[in-house]
This record gives C-alpha cells, sequence and structure tokens, in this order.
C-alpha cells in the first residue's frame, strides 16, 4: 500500500531500498489493550491491532480516522506516555520502550483544545518553563522563546496570561511550545480541534514552514481537508486498525469518486432497478427508503434519472464521509475491519 | 536553565497568581496566637519560642505537602502531565523545585509569627543563633521538599491520595516533636520522630532561640539535610517506577 518516491509536494523522497534505516518512525505489528473495569467483570479493549507504519524523514504524515480510532492511542506511544502491549515502535531509529527518554529529546508533542499550558502564566514564561524541561540554557531558551513568540505570532501577547488568550492563540502557543526543544519529529494530535477557520489555516501554513525546516511531522485529524491540505500521505485508521497508506491526492480523489444517492417514496422493485445500474456499489432500501452508493459520476446521474422517470422527486445527494469511504475501501481491497 | 531552578522559579510565579497556595500565611498567626495564649494560661513564658516554632514548621509542612499532591492533580486536570511526562525534563526534579519554592515562601512564616509574639503578647524573641537558624531553616526546607516529593507519586499513581495526604499532617507535627519536643514525648515514640526531619528542625530552631550554646549545629544540620536527601531519593525511585507503572497501564492521565 505504501508508496515510495517524490511527494506531490516534492519534499521527501523515500531512498531505493524502502528507507527503513532512513525512516523517522517506523512501527512495526504494533497493538495496545486497556483492561475495562466498567460494568461487571473486567475485559480487554483493543485500541490498536497489528499497526505497520512507517514515516520518511521531512515527511508531513497524516493520521486520519473517527473519534476513537486509535490515533491518539499511536501518538501516545510515539511519544513515550504509554507503552505498547505488543510490537514495536521507533522515532529515529530509538526505541520508544527502551530508549525512551532519548526519543523525548528528539519530539515535539502538540494537542489540541485548551489544556496543556498553564494558564496562569504568559505565553513567555510557558515556554521558558517549557524549554527548561529540553534542558536549554537560560541565554539560548530566551532567544528561541522570543524567535518562536514571533514565529507563531504571540509577541504582541507574550506577557499576557495564557488564560485570557482565544482558543486560536493558545493553539499557536502549543504549537510554539512543541518546538521549543527544536525537534526532528513534531507530532500535532489533533492540532486544530475547536479552530476558527481563519486560525486553521494560519496553521496549516506553520505546518508547511514545519515541511521546509525538514522536521518530520506526524499529524492526527479527523478533518479530511485539513490533511489534504498539509500532508503528503495519509494513513486511513479505524479502531485500532490501519487501513490504508495513501498519497493524499490519492485519498482524495476516492472520497470525491463516491456519493451517495437518497430517496423517499421508492417501490421495492425500482429500488432493484436502481441497485442493477452500472456504477451502482450498493444499495439499502427500507420502508420506502432507499439509499445508493455510487462509484462514478456517471452513476449517479443515472440513479436521478431513473428515480425522477418514476415520479420520486424526494431526492438529495451528498458525499460519503470519512467513515463510510474507510467501508468502501475495506470491500475494495478485502481487508477485515473488526 | 536547570529544570531545578526553572521549576523553583515557575512555582514562585505560579504562587503569585495563586492565593490559596498562600493561605498559610493566614493560619500561622492564629496558630501563633493560640500556642501563646496558652503558654501564658500555664505561665510557661518559658515556652515562648516553642509557640513560634511550631506554627512555622507547621504552615511550612503544610504548604509542601500540599503542594506536592496539588501539583500533580493540577497537571493531570490542566492536561499538562502528559506533555511533562513526553518531554526530557525528569518529573521528580520538578517536583522538588517547586515545592522548595513553596517552602521557601513558608520560611516567612517565622517572622510572622515572632511579630505575632512581639506586637500581640509583648514578648519580644531574641535570636541569639542567627546564623544556625538561617541555616536550619535553609536545610528545613530541602528537607521539607525532599520528604513531600513522596507524595508525588502517590498521587500520580492515586488521584485519590488526599486522605494519606491528610493523615500526614497532624499526626506528624504530634510524633515529631514540632508542638512538644521529642525528649518530652513518650519513649516508645521518639525512634519513629527521630527518622523524620522535623524533629531535628523542630529542635534546631528551638535551640537557636535560646540563649544556651546550640551543640554541634552542623551535624544536627547535616542530619536534616541527609533526611531531606533519602526522602528525595525515595521519592525520586518511587515516581519513577510508578510512571513506568502508569505507562503501561496507561493510567497516567485517569483523574
Amino acid at each position: 500500500m505504501e508508496k515510495y518516491g517524490p511527494t506531490r509536494r516534492g519534499a521527501t523522497k523515500r531512498p531505493a531500498d524502502g528507507g527503513a534505516r532512513a525512516d523517522a518512525i517506523v512501527v512495526e505489528d504494533l497493538g495496545r489493550t486497556f483492561v475495562d473495569r466498567r460494568g461487571r467483570g473486567a475485559g480487554e479493549v483493543t485500541a490498536l491491532s497489528g499497526i505497520s507504519l512507517r514515516v520518511a524523514p521531512g515527511e508531513v504524515h497524516g493520521l486520519l480516522g473517527p473519534n476513537g480510532a486509535g490515533k491518539t492511542t499511536l501518538c501516545k506511544i510515539l511519544t513515550t506516555t504509554l507503552e505498547p502491549t505488543t510490537g514495536s515502535a521507533r522515532v529515529l531509529g530509538l526505541d520508544v520502550t527502551r530508549q525512551s527518554r532519548a526519543v523525548r529529546r528528539s519530539i515535539g508533542l502538540v494537542f489540541g483544545g485548551d489544556r496543556g499550558l498553564y494558564g496562569r502564566l504568559s505565553a513567555r514564561e510557558n515556554l521558558w518553563f517549557w524549554g527548561a524541561m529540553y534542558g536549554l540554557r537560560r541565554s539560548e531558551l530566551r532567544a528561541r522563546a522570543e524567535l518562536l513568540l514571533e514565529r507563531v505570532g504571540l509577541a504582541d501577547r507574550a506577557d499576557a496570561r495564557v488564560d485570557t488568550f482565544s482558543r486560536g492563540m493558545k493553539q499557536r502557543l502549543h504549537l510554539a511550545r512543541g518546538l521549543v526543544g527544536d525537534p526532528r519529529v513534531v507530532i500535532l494530535d489533533e492540532p486544530t480541534m475547536g479552530m476558527d477557520p481563519v486560525a486553521a489555516l494560519d496553521f496549516r501554513a506553520l505546518v508547511a514552514e514545519l515541511r521546509e525546516e525538514g522536521r518530520t511531522v506526524l499529524l492526527t485529524t479527523h478533518d479530511m481537508a485539513e490533511a489534504a491540505a498539509v500532508c503528503d500521505r495519509v494513513s486511513l485508521i479505524d479502531r485500532g486498525r490501519l487501513l490504508m497508506t495513501e498519497d493524499t491526492d490519492a485519498v482524495g480523489r476516492l472520497l470525491s469518486r463516491y456519493e451517495r444517492v437518497v430517496a423517499h417514496g421508492v417501490s421495492a422493485g425500482l429500488a432493484d432497478r436502481v441497485g442493477a445500474l452500472a456504477g451502482v456499489v450498493a444499495v439499502r432500501h427500507e420502508a420506502d427508503r432507499l439509499e445508493a452508493e455510487t462509484e462514478l459520476p456517471s452513476a449517479t446521474a443515472s440513479v436521478l434519472a431513473v428515480l425522477a422517470g418514476e415520479g420520486v422527486h424526494r431526492v438529495s445527494t451528498a458525499r460519503p464521509d470519512l467513515a463510510e469511504v474507510y467501508l468502501h475501501l475495506v470491500g475494495r481491497r478485502g481487508m477485515a475491519v473488526t | 536553565m536547570s529544570l531545578f531552578m526553572a521549576a523553583l522559579r515557575f512555582q514562585l510565579r505560579l504562587a503569585a497568581h495563586s492565593p490559596g497556595t498562600l493561605q498559610v500565611w493566614a493560619t500561622a498567626p492564629l496558630f501563633t496566637a493560640v500556642f501563646l495564649s496558652i503558654a501564658e494560661h500555664a505561665d510557661r513564658t518559658d515556652l515562648t519560642s516553642f509557640a513560634v516554632v511550631a506554627p512555622t514548621l507547621m504552615g511550612q509542612w503544610a504548604l509542601a505537602l500540599g503542594i506536592a499532591g496539588e501539583l500533580i492533580a493540577e497537571e493531570r486536570s490542566q492536561g499538562t502531565l502528559e506533555a511533562v511526562i513526553a518531554t526530557p525534563g525528569r518529573l521528580s526534579v520538578i517536583v522538588v523545585g517547586r515545592i522548595l519554592a513553596v517552602s521557601l515562601l513558608g520560611v516567612t512564616t517565622m517572622a510572622e509569627a515572632w511579630l505575632v509574639a512581639g506586637v500581640g503578647f509583648g514578648r519580644w524573641i531574641a535570636v541569639p543563633h542567627p546564623v544556625v537558624l538561617a541555616a536550619a531553616l535553609l536545610a528545613n526546607a530541602a528537607a521539607m521538599a525532599g520528604t513531600a516529593s513522596i507524595m508525588a507519586s502517590l498521587f500520580v499513581l492515586m488521584p485519590s491520595a488526599r486522605i494519606v495526604q491528610n493523615t500526614l499532617t497532624y499526626p506528624l507535627y504530634l510524633l515529631c516533636g514540632v508542638l512538644v519536643p521529642l525528649s518530652q514525648l513518650p519513649a516508645w515514640v521518639r525512634p519513629l520522630g527521630r527518622v523524620v526531619f522535623l524533629s531535628w528542625s523542630a529542635d534546631l530552631f528551638r535551640a537557636a532561640l535560646d540563649e544556651a550554646a546550640v551543640s554541634r549545629p552542623a551535624g544536627r544540620i547535616a542530619v536534616v539535610a541527609l533526611l531531606g536527601l533519602s526522602g528525595y531519593l525515595i521519592g525520586a525511585l518511587l515516581l519513577a517506577r510508578v510512571l513506568r507503572r502508569v505507562r503501561r497501564l496507561g493510567t497516567l492521565t485517569h483523574t
């Protein structure tokens, strides 16, 4: 499933040997289970199962999936705050379990949302403290904090308390915090969660800068548009399993390829006719409601024409969401999803 | 900047925005007044210095123990604990630096208690051995930080460790000679009190405020420092083990 060679942005190239030694992130058959103590008796919940993934140095890699897919669990393992149950993960060749301290020197972690900062301190004080955790000397730390504040557009508010910041400003500070240790690998966990569209656009520009600096970025998101805008490749993950890894363009094409037609007042016979049309990949019919999944733009037109010809006027079309595309992909590629 | 100093400064900055941390300045004068009233009522003016020493140690220990637990709880609730753990910085160093900051702030409660004795009761206490007192105060603040850091590991493991925290306040004051010198307590209590730095600190403070020469001050200060260092090492070891455990179980962010 993996594609090697130049990405569409030309930023990342994999060596001819597949880049096994040079990869910034190597995840092999990774699994993580949790003991679920809710309810009667203890059970096991599988958060990740058999995940294998490689991210090249300098690549911006998107980890796409719905909430609860396992994206954050993978980030936690890569940032050494959680140990895997099975398999292994390496960052810049360092094992996240056995060489966790060395891994932590090389990574920067950025959360989304309001949490993860000291609200009663100023932006500058936050960066001083976080920088000290990376062992930066005082002069170096202060200079870097100023640079980062400038870079994320917070220089004017550097001395304001963080709990007076808007969500977008906090997110920019999050990114500055993640970069204060000058990491070679940056892990962005839902970084634009709750951001307004303008702030999200600014954030994308910052991610592009990280790529230009040659940093490796792993970005988790459930927003396909965001992934398409900033990532070189994306991996789709659902229910703890990796469904596919593709160039961003390829996944974007997949998304735009499928369409859904929903109609009311449809008889069973008419539903069968629709199901028989070329390019219709799935049909669900309950009572008088029809839901048809199409794979080609021409198929949608055919379905609409048939329905209109039979006097069905309560019709709507929509793009499937990411989860539905996953299902298409799973069906097409014959992968099992539990 | 060393992480230890950064953590210390960080906590001092936080303290300026955290009136809750500073509540000890409200309670120390009240404790001083109560203890002095008891001493006056019993016609034991010779115990005036005891009434100044006890609120100082009680205030400092309450601050140190409070911050040891709350800093983990706060880090969890504001979502910073995981980010801290994901940095190469040692959490034990951050914890001890932050506790030391409040312990040092707590030193000022002695001045407060001293003023209450003088202004409120007309008992101006002389300080015949200021160097010993200053050194003992510093060693005690460090020992407070080292020993209280043990609590932090309990809070990482059990967010409900506040019960343990509460049991380590008043019983310790009583058993470690903070209120009454260890030598005045039953013999069976003394060995227990002697392994806790508080008893050594309390004796040193009282001796520094007494006209008589302080016997073996350097050695006694060294004991306070060593007991504090032992506390820190135990705390750091426990914290490392607890962090390994929560990483394995995936309970780091559980509240």
